[in-house]
């Protein structure tokens, strides 16, 4: 009986790696969490919405172009009422699975004054990129993204202009503004 | 004449129906069309309501599919343009 289960339950995880390139084990924090969100898409879902997308509205135009070729995303998202709510254990845990030939790190941004953290990962196989991990921490946020797929990191990189983020030239003439991460609750 | 002889001229044997049996089919015939015309248009529209409900659920689903991406590629971008910023920063 404990061998079955104990299958039943790699097999889930098998299925969940299959899909997910890493796994998020972020659940513990919805509990705590004022706002979350918790997308999974695989890849007919993904090619099922890409339907219903409108080429003639920029943001769903430029969507549509970037999901092409994408097998899945999942992203995870807290926001937390109070500092401390979430530990460097949860993100040091996904960390480590990303220690790993297949993934590098492009950028890590790491701010002491704002106590922000912002790390992406790239997965490169037989010199393609297959998959794109986006770490982002700030006091009371949380956010792990995991688009899985041949990512064109070019569109990736020009999605600011869109979906009522102002382009990056914009921000030079703005001064030190506040961070479009505070932005994103106005969005919603 | 054995046994299965007689069984079968009793069982094969001639039998006059019911003196309204006429009737009956006539009045079956009659009315027949009519009730075939409903069911069919009772299957029918089974058919269209089942159809257009299932295509609505669709198309739901969709929408629902759409704004999962749409919010999916919302936060990608907020916290790719966040650390674009703070790079920009950095090197200028």
């Amino acid at each position: 009986m404990n061998l079955l289960r104990g299958l039943a339950v790699a097999g889930c995880c098998a299925a969940l790696l299959c899909a997910q390139q890493f796994t998020f084990n972020l659940d513990h924090l919805a509990a705590k969490a004022s706002d979350s969100v918790d997308i999974s898409l695989n890849g007919p879902t993904l090619q099922f919405a890409a339907k219903f997308l409108d080429s003639k509205d920029p943001d769903q135009a430029k969507v549509k172009q970037l999901i092409a070729g994408l097998e899945g995303i999942y992203v995870k998202s807290f926001e937390f009422k109070s500092k401390g709510d979430w530990s460097d254990a949860d993100l040091e845990n996904i960390r480590k699975q990303l220690r790993t030939p297949e993934w590098s790190r492009i950028v890590g941004v790491h701010s002491a004054e704002d106590g922000e953290t912002a790390e992406i990962y790239v997965r490169n196989q037989a010199g393609k990129v297959t998959g794109v991990a986006i770490l982002a921490a700030e006091p009371t946020e949380l956010t792990v993204v995991n688009i899985v797929g041949a990512v064109d990191l070019d569109s990736l990189a020009t999605l600011g202009g869109h979906f009522g983020i102002p382009e990056l030239s914009d921000q030079k003439d703005a001064g030190k503004q506040k961070g479009p991460g505070k932005q994103k609750g106005s969005g919603k | 004449m054995d046994w299965l002889d007689q069984e079968l001229k009793l069982a094969l044997e001639r039998k006059e129906p019911s003196p309204d049996f006429a009737a009956r089919v006539i009045r079956r015939a009659a009315r027949g069309p009519a009730h075939h015309v409903q069911r069919w248009l009772a299957a029918a529209a089974a058919v269209v309501v089942m159809t257009s409900a299932g295509l609505s659920y669709r198309h739901h689903q969709g929408e629902v599919a759409k704004d999962q991406v749409m919010l999916a590629f919302k936060i990608t971008a907020v916290k790719v343009n966040h650390i674009q910023t703070h790079v920009k920063g950095a090197v200028r």
